[in-house]
């Protein structure tokens, strides 16, 4: 992608758990080179945001599957491997991979 | 600076005895005020399981309007695990329970917490002997400037 990718972390308070799934989200889009702005917000303030890609647990993306053009359902938010391999996957399926 | 405590071998029938009592241990130190522990309760009545964060792990929270007087962060270790209806987590058998007193006073602990546990503090927890253990554990996990004896 030839800008800066926008990532929402989700979580219910969208404070708390969020947060760790943002730090988490960022190093794994490190670690795959991806130029991205990560932001932490509750569900409700993701629905009126635009964003590339969502990030949450399956209780709340299956709510927002339709937010953004990629929406990744973790269940461990400090497993950074997995959350980036699912990244991998998903943006290389958008062609936002280099 | 941040508010640190913990407590170990609490006995808890279920999650909501379990979140009420991470919490508590904020209002006993004086972080939050006593409605907390509640509204911790109703987040996930509310919202569903999703503070249950990683294996065997829950984050205890509400937010800042819900009774949070400074930035505190409490670790609660069960006497034996309970339940929080997690597809993947459960059950849970060590709760970190945090409050802050507004959206952004929070962000340098809880970041520093997160790296933290990536780094292996919950078995750090989970292997220390005893509250004052686990509460400089928690402590040694916080950036400098908001560690408690800083």
């Amino acid at each position: 992608m030839d800008r800066t990718l926008e990532v929402l972390a989700v979580c219910g308070v969208g404070m708390g758990s969020s947060l760790m799934l943002k730090m988490t989200a960022e190093d794994a889009l490190r670690a795959l080179n991806v130029d991205a702005r990560v932001e932490n917000t509750d569900l409700s303030t993701a629905r009126g945001m635009t964003a590339d890609v969502i990030i949450g647990q399956g209780m709340h993306t299956d709510e927002i599957a339709d937010a953004a053009p990629v929406v990744i359902t973790v269940s461990d938010f400090l497993d950074k491997e997995g959350l980036q391999a699912a990244l991998r996957e998903r943006l290389a399926e958008k062609g936002w991979l280099a | 600076m941040t508010a640190v405590g913990a407590r170990d071998g609490v006995d808890a029938d279920g999650w909501r005895a379990a979140t009420r009592a991470a919490a508590g241990v904020l209002v006993e130190m004086g972080a939050a005020a006593a409605g907390y522990p509640d509204a911790c309760v109703r987040v996930v009545e509310r919202d569903g399981p999703y503070i249950v964060l990683t294996k065997g792990l829950a984050l205890v929270h509400a937010r800042p309007e819900d009774g949070g007087l400074a930035v505190g962060v409490a670790a609660t270790r069960l006497a034996a695990p309970v339940e929080f209806g997690h597809p993947d987590n459960d059950p849970v058998d060590l709760l970190l329970a945090f409050c802050t007193p507004d959206a952004d006073a929070h962000v340098a602990s809880l970041s520093a917490l997160a790296r933290a546990l990536s780094a292996g503090l919950a078995d750090r927890l989970r292997g220390a002997a005893g509250d004052a253990e686990m509460a400089a554990e928690l402590g040694r996990a916080l950036p400098e400037e908001a560690r408690p004896d800083a």
